[in-house]
């Protein structure tokens, strides 16, 4: 049951020393109706929490909808915060405290099990006596629903209070619930104080004193009616950091890669990136070219980058397949193209704003005909940076298509990270418009490697037709069949150089053990947590991180022997044996395990789900115990 | 005069070509000092800068030295090539390093402003040589010869890309040495001129260079810079001393003369010359952007005996010469 | 410009050079014997010529049909890419290279079906490029197949009972999109008038749109048989911002005076039932270009280094 502390009670009965919880991690959320400022108050907090030095994760919670109707489950918007005492890299499993706006955006957390059982919920008790009685009623199901889990609920007079400041509650709640926050968690005051100014620097100095009085006010109520206190102790910051998204990592390591052009047409989630770069590329010499569609954003892509500049273009699922076509004749013409793929849930329209890992096979063989090139895939906001100024040197080097895989929960997260170094040596080198020596073809290739280098228009004497039909190394067209299984192969083998070239990965927790769990992407944090819970339970568990996908990073059969058992984890889609009609011989099973066993020939398994949001390292860890090899088993 | 706050805002207003020239010089020396330095490099220097150029996504997962030994710099040049090359570099450096004053031509009072400019130009002209040496040795086909592309080189022999490419220049001239047929002669490409009038000034020293494909500007507050400094083509602007003429003349205004010139002030004919003006060429010259910018209902017909453009002639630029001549033919007989 | 582009240079051993058309002749061209683009062909390399284009400046981007086999029977810098795509790809090439020349090949497939979104869009950025459509009214490659500018009734292998809907008109669809600025249609079997008007083009600045009549022999001879056979069923739009070719005189008799600033005479022009209108229908030189409106100061390697790490500090923690 339910605690339900009457506003009464705690008024007079608060303790004289409030209960300290000493926590080496803690979830938070914020959810109100959109519109009612709980994105900022979160965003506030985790920012704070950050400079503090605690380890921060932070995701926002959307609605489906731009301007959802007021009180409703699906209307539930807001910020989800989860802070550590050493770095955070993953947004964790369920919360341990809400503040809601209203009981309805509440039920919507609830109903979605985002909630721990034992979480604490500080609500707006204003509904309870609203003037309207259905408001009255849905207040008293919603209560009733709530009554199922063992939730402290803590009703709190937010509006009511916040008139006493302001004519517009709207536009204060949010204040009030962060000077609330900064009571019950100990955040610094003058560096709130500094973020509110932050917020507010185009605005008046009385909207900044107003809203400073709000938090004033939050706090103050908290510091008298709250019987606990949250402490996650903080870490000295030793170097220096910068926290961002994904999205602003991958178009900040754009910039920084010396790339010129994003061409692109809007698409969720990717669409972020082009918002930040559209906000600061001029300033860099570089643009946002938003085309007609999502095959001109790729064509115009690869136009420049034939013309000597190495572009990218930028987009989700539904616009890969669109962009197919021409990724072959980038391919074909050898000429060099990021493209990176924001992955939301699919197929289809799917689950637009929701993270899903289920692109990989798409991306691996996008093009139809045998079009080999480069994928790779950044595991944290920090790698979103970096990877783009691999992509872009890989993409120059092996005259090929570089596919950058990304996904929501990269873009939407944001965490601190340590701060680039940029360097000169990470930008593209100007153009080369030297003469062409003497006899040199477009598609000079090396037999042994593949490898040529690309002529780029303005050179004289280098006056050659790229072409998407079968060619030779002058690009002449091929009439045989001699010269298309030649041509296949230069274009094949530079995979296999780039994969010469790659090191083999090294997996978390030991070289051996029972179990090995494999995985990609943006889960590496939830997978890597799990294995330290499920190591610390005496579990022979280890993990490992693919950041290569084609070409797959070397050794992997050598390490997978090493275990008892291997599985992925993967966000996407697999049969699970014991389902109707579900056999070894006919399971589909996750796409990076499909891969794997191709590629090594070992049995290995997979746990993978798709619920339209992380895999909570939680579930991973009860993953980790239903899929451990009995002790003896081989 | 260097001090002239005008000079200050011409600069600004020609941010964009500067900065794309000096594109062009820094491109060049990277590419110069990449060239040399690989020429030199060890391979674990080569290991080094491949590992940085990969990026810390690479760290651990490829290996830079391989990489490095995949992509072989380019073919190795000869040691007078270098030599040569190193020369071009000091070039460009040297032009670099003069910051804004290569964009900037000073006449001195008394002065002919064409052989300042020739020579500003020439100096100039020097850096599209020292491009071409880089791009032959980069590309493997230096021979001695190639060493005069270093020597100075006037205007007139730049070819059409170099002009396309030629930098801006701001110049600060007595209103007094003003000849607008000395700028004419620079005005090409997408050459951009601004002239910082100082001193006494012809009240419309710029009516000459009036043709349809040159922007032409004269302002008193820097307003149309930002448009000249726009516009893909030829361009001259002065900012000249308040009470001269404010007009600009926009060659995508449109076909017709009328449209593409934008009067904001005539004033009268001084009443004595100014430098080498008479009063009558002065006169003349008002008259020429008045009549210009005057609507075709206004427009007198085309004066006794001169010919009317032939019919069919497709170069607008041979209309407006022949309407041009036809008023001037006016004018001698009203005299 | 939108960038550094560094200097597009300018062999100086060639500074003084004159091109001849054997400059710029590449792989001996492969199309059927009648077939209107060897006149084409013909008429372009003039025009390379005379306006002596520098064969390492000049770019051909085409797609996917016969007339896209275009670049590879130059010797200029060619890009043959996919079916109905050749614009992104000029439009990336112009936006990031504006000291290129680029030209665009297309085929009735190509621009007005498969790439008709990109068509409308190119038109409206205006990049300063040259597109030309080679309309044959038929697709050839493929085997003969109903085209968008077949017309109604004739019999191809997808629509053996004749063509089912009236034709697309490219002209009325590129005068009908915001900020196009040359619309010009001329024809292969008049060479000086197709000559005069991708002069005309070539010299406009902003993208001018050519519709190119073309003869298919092997499949669709009967799309132009009347207006080839009865030079009455022409008229030639003259004016002196137009094209006006003197030696056709005697032909076309059939001329008429047409302000090519007149939108709305174009637009009439454009669906003339009685003649097939040849010349510049409209052009607006003023209208803003892409590559202008898009213009931004390049930076070089170390201010680029400065503002990334003032663009870090906006992040810093």
């Amino acid at each position: 049951m339910p605690t339900m502390t009457s506003m009464k009670s705690v008024g007079t009965a608060a303790p004289a020393a409030p209960k300290e919880l000493s926590l080496h991690e803690h979830t938070l959320e914020i959810v109100s109706d959109a519109g009612e400022g709980a994105q900022k108050c979160g965003q506030v907090f985790g920012a704070v929490s950050a400079k503090m030095g605690n380890g921060v994760w932070t995701v926002e919670i959307i609605p489906a909808e731009i301007q959802p109707p007021a009180r409703v489950p699906e209307g539930a918007s807001g910020f989800r915060i989860r802070i550590g005492d050493g770095p955070i890299t993953n947004w964790g499993d369920a919360t341990n405290l809400v503040v809601a706006f209203n009981e309805q955006v509440l039920l919507a957390r609830h109903r979605v099990d985002a909630l721990a059982n034992d979480a604490v919920l500080l609500v707006e008790d204003r509904w309870a006596t609203h003037d309207d009685p259905e408001i009255r009623t849905a207040w008293e199901h919603g209560m009733d629903e709530l009554s199922g889990k063992d939730y402290r609920i803590i009703p709190v007079p937010m509006e009511e209070l916040c008139l006493t400041l302001v004519d517009d509650p709207k536009k204060g709640k949010n204040m009030f619930v962060l000077g609330m926050l900064a009571c019950i968690y100990a955040r610094d005051v003058s560096r709130i104080q500094e973020q509110i100014a932050q917020t507010f620097r185009k605005k008046s100095v009385e909207v900044y004193e107003r809203n400073v009085a709000l938090m004033q006010l939050g706090w103050d109520w908290a510091d008298e009616h709250i019987d606990f206190r949250i402490h996650v102790p903080v870490q000295v910051i030793d170097r220096e950091l910068v926290v961002m998204n994904g999205n602003e990592a991958l178009g900040l390591g754009a910039i920084a890669s010396g790339m010129e052009l994003c061409a692109m047409y809007p698409i969720t989630p990717a669409t972020s990136v082009s918002h930040y770069l559209s906000e600061v590329f001029e300033k860099f010499g570089g643009m946002v070219h938003q085309a007609e569609d999502e095959i001109a954003a790729v064509g115009v892509a690869i136009g420049a980058s034939y013309a000597g500049k190495v572009a990218f273009t930028i987009t989700s699922g539904p616009g890969l397949a669109l962009k197919t076509e021409f990724l072959g004749l980038a391919v074909m013409t050898e000429t060099p193209l990021v493209l990176v793929n924001v992955q939301r849930g699919g197929p289809s329209t799917g689950l637009p704003t929701k993270v899903e890992q289920s692109d990989l096979l798409a991306a691996l063989f996008a093009s139809p005909g045998d079009a080999p090139h480069v994928v790779m895939a950044p595991a944290t906001i920090e790698e979103c940076f970096h990877v783009m100024i691999t992509a872009r040197r890989i993409a120059e080097a092996f005259r090929t298509v570089v596919m950058v895989l990304s996904d929501t929960n990269l873009a939407t997260g944001v965490t601190p990270f340590p701060r680039p170094k940029p360097d000169a040596r990470w930008q593209a080198e100007p153009l080369d418009l030297s003469p062409v020596p003497e006899g040199q073809k477009p598609y000079a290739w090396d037999p042994e490697t593949g490898l040529s280098r690309r002529v780029i228009p303005g050179r004289p004497g280098g006056m050659f037709t790229l072409t998407g039909l079968s060619h030779d190394e002058g690009s002449k067209v091929a009439y045989s069949s001699g010269i298309h299984q030649k041509s296949s192969a230069m274009r094949s083998r530079k995979l296999a150089v780039l994969s010469s070239l790659l090191e083999p990965p090294t997996p978390y927790g030991e070289e051996k053990g029972d179990l090995l769990i494999v995985g990609w992407g943006s889960t590496k944090g939830a997978i890597e947590e799990a294995v330290d819970r499920a190591r610390a339970d005496g579990m022979k568990v280890s993990a490992l991180h693919l950041r290569f996908l084609s070409p797959l990073e070397p050794g992997l059969k050598t390490i997978f022997k090493r275990f008892k058992k291997v599985i992925t984890v993967e966000i996407n889609y697999s049969d699970e044996i014991g389902d109707p009609h579900i056999t070894e011989e006919n399971r589909r099973r996750g796409q990076l395990a499909m891969l794997l066993r191709a590629a090594t020939l070992v049995d290995v398994d997979c746990w993978t789900r798709v619920p339209g949001e992380p895999l909570r390292p939680g579930a991973i860890l009860g993953a980790i115990r239903g899929r451990m090899p009995r002790r003896g088993a081989q | 005069m260097l001090s002239d706050p005008r000079l200050q805002q011409a600069l600004v207003a020609l941010a964009q070509p500067i900065a794309e020239f000096r594109a062009i010089i820094d491109d060049a020396i990277s590419q110069a000092d990449a060239f040399i330095t690989a020429q030199h490099a060890s391979a674990p220097q080569r290991a080094e800068h491949a590992a940085v150029s990969l990026g810390h996504f690479a760290d651990g997962r490829i290996d830079a030295a391989g990489f490095a030994a995949r992509f072989p710099p380019v073919a190795a040049a000869s040691p007078s090539a270098i030599a040569a090359l190193e020369q071009a570099l000091r070039v460009f450096r040297d032009v670099r390093e003069r910051g804004d004053d290569i964009f900037v031509v000073d006449v001195p009072p008394g002065r002919r402003l064409g052989v300042e400019l020739d020579h500003a130009l020439a100096t100039i002209g020097s850096v599209f040589g020292a491009v071409v040496l880089a791009e032959v040795v980069r590309g493997g086909r230096y021979t001695p010869e190639h060493a005069r592309l270093l020597q100075s080189r006037e205007f007139r022999s730049w070819n059409k890309t170099e002009r396309r490419f030629a930098p801006p220049l701001v110049v600060l001239v007595n209103g007094a040495d003003l000849q607008s047929g000395a700028i004419m002669d620079f005005v090409d490409g997408r050459e951009k001129i601004v002239l910082v009038v100082c001193g006494a000034s012809p009240p419309a020293p710029l009516a000459r260079c009036i043709t349809p494909g040159t922007f032409v500007l004269q302002t008193v507050d820097g307003s149309g810079l930002d448009r000249m400094a726009a516009f893909n083509g030829p361009a001259v602007a002065a900012i000249v001393p308040t009470g001269a003429a404010v007009f600009m003349h926009d060659p995508l205004g449109g076909k017709d003369p009328w449209q593409r010139m934008t009067i904001n002030f005539i004033p009268v004919t001084p009443k004595k010359s100014i430098g080498g003006q008479s009063i009558w060429q002065m006169s003349e010259d008002l008259q020429v952007i008045a009549e210009l910018a005057a609507t075709p209902f206004s427009i007198p017909a085309l004066g006794n005996g001169s010919a009317a453009p032939a019919a069919g002639a497709a170069d607008a630029a041979e209309k407006i010469a022949a309407w041009l001549v036809g008023q001037a033919g006016l004018q001698d007989g009203a005299a | 410009m939108t960038m550094s582009c560094g200097l597009p240079i300018l062999d100086h051993d060639n500074d003084e050079r004159e091109y001849e058309i054997s400059d710029y002749e590449g792989a001996r061209a492969r199309w059927c014997p009648g077939c209107g683009d060897h006149s084409i062909l013909a008429s372009v390399q003039k025009l390379l010529t005379n306006e002596q284009l520098v064969p390492e400046q000049t770019v051909f981007v085409s797609g996917i049909g016969c007339s896209s086999r275009f670049p590879h029977y130059l010797k200029t810098y060619g890009f043959h890419g996919i079916h109905g795509r050749a614009l992104p790809v000029a439009t990336g090439i112009r936006l990031h290279r504006p000291d290129l020349t680029v030209f665009v090949v297309m085929g009735d497939g190509d621009c007005t079906s498969i790439g008709a979104g990109h068509w409308i869009h190119a038109l409206r950025y205006n990049l300063d490029i040259v597109v030309m459509l080679l309309d044959n009214g038929i697709y050839g490659l493929t085997k003969n197949q109903t085209s968008p500018t077949t017309p109604q009734g004739f019999p191809t292998n997808t629509q053996p009972h004749g063509s089912l809907l009236p034709p697309l008109n490219p002209l009325q669809v590129a005068l009908g999109v915001t900020n196009a600025s040359f619309v010009a249609q001329t024809a292969e079997w008049a060479p000086a008038h197709l000559y005069a008007t991708l002069r005309a083009a070539y010299r406009h600045h902003g993208l001018s749109f050519v519709r190119i009549l073309q003869r298919c022999p092997i499949y669709a001879s009967a799309v132009y048989q009347k207006a080839v056979s009865d030079p009455a069923r022409i008229a030639l739009l003259v004016h002196d911002d137009g094209v006006v070719v003197p030696d056709l005189n005697k032909i076309y008799t059939t001329q008429l005076l047409h302000d090519p600033h007149d939108i709305d005479a174009a637009r009439r022009l454009a669906d003339d039932a009685d003649h097939t209108n040849l010349g510049v229908f409209f052009l607006d030189p003023s209208r803003p270009c892409y590559e202008e409106t898009r213009r931004v100061q390049p930076r070089t390697v170390n201010e680029r280094l400065a503002l990334i790490d003032a663009e870090l500090d906006r992040y810093a923690v």
